[in-house]
């Protein structure tokens, strides 16, 4: 306990030091407004950088959905008109003089939030739809944007607005590329930014993991589209007219053009690539004809030799990076998974039928079964990847017919995939901090502020991270790419990553697959150890029957969707069904009297 | 009613030349789930380099014949199954194990670089195109049925018919079905998976390049950006009737052409742009597997 005078200080200081990049930068920028910008000799000069200014704003902003969140956005310049279009029609009939600018921030603040309002309306539908569709929506819906406004008298039609008020100068275009910048890096290094991250790397695991992809996809899309508003209004302020001939499917082509030179995904990236594709053209003036010739192969020769981009994913800031001190687990019981009667068909094929299961506290269950049982459906439906088709599932009580995978990660229950699914291209680091999501509550506009809570939470996210990959005997592996992990590290890194989200049940869909006997057993013994130390439940699918006769507690049989036995591994182990199941009916009924006699009372 | 009529004329007859390309965007997607971008600007290659042999060999000068068409048709027809060749040869194979993503921005690439590049050795002028004879239209009941719309239907229907046959009853066609349903299987039963796709992208192209010709003899004038609405919209009319489907091409190529001229022929032709896209977004809304498409969920 701190005096309330001694952490309202250090509340002001960290709110000071969260705006001060700002509060350095306005005073530099209105300096070189009043001492350079206005002599005749730079007039070209700072044309170009503030061409410069507007593009970073552009590449940065399409770079939070193409980028960071993996989607293909090529309709940039549809946004783009309309805050620019919006916010002119609004100055055109605002005051002649703005000496504060406050008309023009609130012309500049109507088209972005229209822009973002088309975003949302133009995202929330289409970003359902994989890569390729989206790409083709966006573009439609970018020229459907650009000919309703060559249709409508209001927007001037083909010829375009002007007089344009010059509400836009040097000093205003970059102090909205800092906000943009610090807005950019700021949601990238949290928790949300890695939210976006999961989306782009496994859509499938993130939800997993908690994660409501769909919305991820829809708040980058709108916070891009808001961004493309921005330079939109300030392109029309500060070059005083606009025409729609100039927001065509090329302008929005530079733009991808743009963070995929960049690198995709990296925020300094795209902010060297709009600088170098806004000068070049200066410099290629004689070579004006072939100003597009040369960019496309330039964009086919990098996809071909560095499909990564120039830098990649990584940023110039990433070699500054921090050591972190342990953490905590903490400690919680209620009730678990009740399934009664569950039954998926898919089409014509019935893939689990009349599947019950109930999952106590600190159970450790077995799902044992031959090839194509259902084993693997089981999990999909525990966790709403597929919605049974009969029967009921309930987690902690709450039906869960209706709920996304998210919300059932939400509810706490945690997976791993057969076939791992990590966030290839992420640190080990970043995967497991990814599945902390769903436990923090700070908004994106906290994590921009820098706000106390979201300072708080992500030092609370990092050190639980750190201390899972500790249990998992993995901190030393902390920085690597998951993708450079060997195989068994990897299934580790899956499970740390499914114990971050905070499961009360832990599903681990065959962890041993693909080891030896000897690191079978210690994995057993790791589990059961994860059990004991986070109290968790677990429910795990295992080929291997004597393998999980050690370690559960109680086993359940299915064959071909069926649930044909279950109960203590002893009575499983002597099931005449079990047998014939793995071994075939013929060895069942050979080997019946010998079977009956090992498995007998023990 | 005749304006009704006589807009549902002029609809096929561009619907006719969108099922045209819609096939080749269709086929493409069926063999490697790939929207190739550039095949609109194969579409503009097709009509150029139809314009640069007419202008040598049987241009308006020298009397236009039917003959001299089917001629140039087989000309342009070669030259582009040659650049779709290559095109999938330089820029998309050596992609194919990469991220969609790659490719997509590879195929806008090729794209931008058939369009910009045309416009380097063409010029960006539309030039006059003229290789069918000239004849007059016939009017039938105040109907006005151009001897082009007659000519682009039946070609269209002849070349659809000719394309279910080689998807249907040929040993490469059945190939074709079986790279599209899993290409991996399709190596390990012996298919050459390199050959079917190289196949399919000249196939495509050499469908594009006779739908090249005849827009540019619809409209009679060529130029370098004439493939990038065509092909956009005919990418919609491969989703409206569900991509990757033969008979969906053709019927969302139909639908499309129809929907359009009755558009611009009722409220104003600057509309007509809009309407392919607003259909694409209904069609994704409503039913994103197209018409006559079939769903599919990921596998977990």
């Amino acid at each position: 306990m701190s005096f309330a005078a001694g952490s309202a200080l250090r509340q002001m200081s960290r709110v000071a030091r969260s705006w001060l990049p700002f509060f350095i930068c306005i005073p530099i920028l209105w300096l070189i407004e009043k001492n350079l910008a206005v002599l005749p000799d730079w007039e070209y000069a700072f044309q170009n950088i503030n061409h410069i200014g507007i593009a970073i704003i552009l590449a940065v902003s399409l770079n939070l959905v193409n980028g960071l969140t993996g989607q293909f956005s090529i309709g940039h310049a549809g946004f783009m008109a309309l805050g620019g279009y919006v916010s002119a029609v609004i100055m055109m009939r605002g005051p002649e003089e703005d000496p504060y600018r406050l008309f023009f921030i609130v012309a500049v603040l109507c088209g972005a939030s229209t822009a973002a309002l088309a975003g949302y309306i133009v995202g929330k539908p289409s970003l359902r739809l994989r890569g390729d569709y989206l790409a083709i929506v966006t573009l439609g819906f970018g020229e459907i944007i650009r000919v309703i406004i060559e249709n409508t008298p209001f927007f001037g039609g083909a010829i375009g607005l002007s007089p344009i008020p010059h509400r836009a100068d040097f000093a205003w275009i970059w102090a909205v590329v800092i906000i943009t910048l610090l807005v950019a890096k700021r949601l990238r290094d949290s928790t949300h930014g890695r939210a976006f991250l999961s989306v782009r790397e496994d859509e499938v695991a993130a939800e997993a993991m908690g994660i409501d992809t769909t919305g991820y996809k829809v708040r980058a899309f709108v916070i891009s589209a808001f961004f493309a508003g921005v330079a939109g209004a300030l392109s029309g302020a500060f070059e005083g007219n606009l025409a729609p001939q100039s927001f065509t499917f090329v302008r929005s082509f530079e733009i991808v053009a743009m963070v995929v030179l960049g690198g995709m995904g990296s925020i300094t990236g795209a902010t060297i690539a709009a600088v170098v594709l806004t000068i070049l053209p200066e410099y290629l003036r004689a070579l004006a004809n072939l100003r597009m010739v040369i960019y496309s192969v330039a964009l086919i020769v990098l996809m071909l030799v560095r499909p990564r981009g120039l830098l990649g994913t990584r940023e110039l800031w990433d070699f500054l990076r921090k050591k972190l001190p342990p953490f905590k687990p903490d400690d919680r019981a209620g009730a678990l998974i009740d399934v009664r009667s569950a039954t998926i068909r898919f089409g014509g094929l019935t893939a689990v039928s009349d599947f019950s299961l109930q999952v106590k506290p600190r159970e450790l269950i077995a799902l044992i079964g031959p090839n194509g049982a259902g084993k693997t459906t089981v999990f999909n439906l525990l966790t709403g990847v597929y919605p049974p088709t009969d029967g009921s599932i309930r987690v902690m009580g709450r039906d869960t017919r209706g709920l996304a995978p998210h919300d059932i990660a939400h509810l706490g229950v945690a997976r791993t995939f057969q076939n791992i699914r990590l966030f290839r291209e992420l640190s080990a680091y970043d995967n497991v901090r990814i599945a902390c999501h769903h436990l923090t509550s700070e908004s994106m506009a906290a994590a921009v502020r820098h706000g106390d809570l979201s300072v708080r939470e992500e030092t609370w996210i990092s050190d639980r991270a750190q201390e899972l990959l500790n249990v998992m005997g993995l901190s030393a592996r902390r920085d690597e790419l998951a993708k450079n992990l060997p195989y068994g590290e990897q299934r580790r890194l899956e499970i740390a990553r499914a114990l971050a989200t905070g499961p009360q049940v832990l599903l681990l869909d065959e962890p041993a697959a693909g080891t030896n006997s000897r690191e079978k057993i210690e994995l057993m013994e790791l589990i059961r150890s994860i059990r004991d130390r986070f109290g968790v439940a677990i429910v795990l699918i295992e080929h291997d029957m004597k393998l999980v006769m050690g370690v559960s507690e109680r086993i359940l049989v299915l064959d071909h969707g069926v649930t044909i036995a279950k109960g203590l591994p002893r009575e499983i182990q002597s099931n005449p069904k079990v047998i014939e199941a793995y071994l075939g009916e013929k060895y069942a009924k050979e080997h019946a009297a010998q079977i009956a006699a090992a498995g007998g009372p023990a | 009613m005749t304006e009704f009529l006589q807009h549902i004329v002029d609809g096929l007859s561009l619907g006719a030349i969108y099922a045209l390309i819609a096939l080749g965007y269709t086929m493409v997607y069926g063999v490697l789930q790939l929207i190739n971008f550039a095949h609109g600007d194969v579409f503009m290659l097709g009509a150029m380099v139809g314009w640069y042999a007419s202008a040598r060999w049987t241009g308006e000068a020298k009397s236009p014949s039917i003959w001299g068409a089917v001629l140039v048709a087989l000309f342009s027809m070669i030259v582009c199954g040659l650049v779709g060749f290559v095109i999938e040869r330089l820029a998309y194979r050596p992609l194919r194990s990469s991220p969609k993503i790659n490719s997509l921005i590879t195929a806008i690439g090729v794209s931008f670089f058939l369009e910009y590049g045309g416009q380097y050795v063409f010029g960006p002028n539309p030039r006059a195109f003229g290789v069918l004879p000239r004849h007059p239209n016939h009017v039938y009941a105040g109907i006005n049925i151009g001897y082009v719309d007659v000519v682009t239907i039946v070609t269209s229907i002849v070349l659809m018919f000719v394309l279910q046959r080689i998807v249907f009853h040929t040993r490469m066609g059945t190939a074709m079905r079986a790279v599209s349903w899993n290409p991996q299987v399709a190596a390990l039963m012996g298919v050459n998976v390199d050959v079917v796709i190289s196949f399919t992208f000249v196939l495509g192209s050499v469908l594009a390049a006779v739908a090249g010709i005849l827009y540019a003899s619809k409209y009679p004038s060529v130029h370098p950006l004439m493939g990038l609405m065509p092909g956009l919209k005919a990418f919609v009319a491969a989703v409206l009737g569900g991509i990757g489907n033969v008979p969906g091409a053709m019927l969302g190529g139909f639908l499309l052409g129809l929907a359009e001229q009755l558009v611009s022929g009722y409220t104003s032709s600057s509309w007509r742009d809009a309407v392919a896209f607003g259909i694409l977004i209904l069609i994704l809304l409503v039913k994103p597997s197209g018409l006559l498409g079939k769903g599919t969920t990921e596998k977990v």
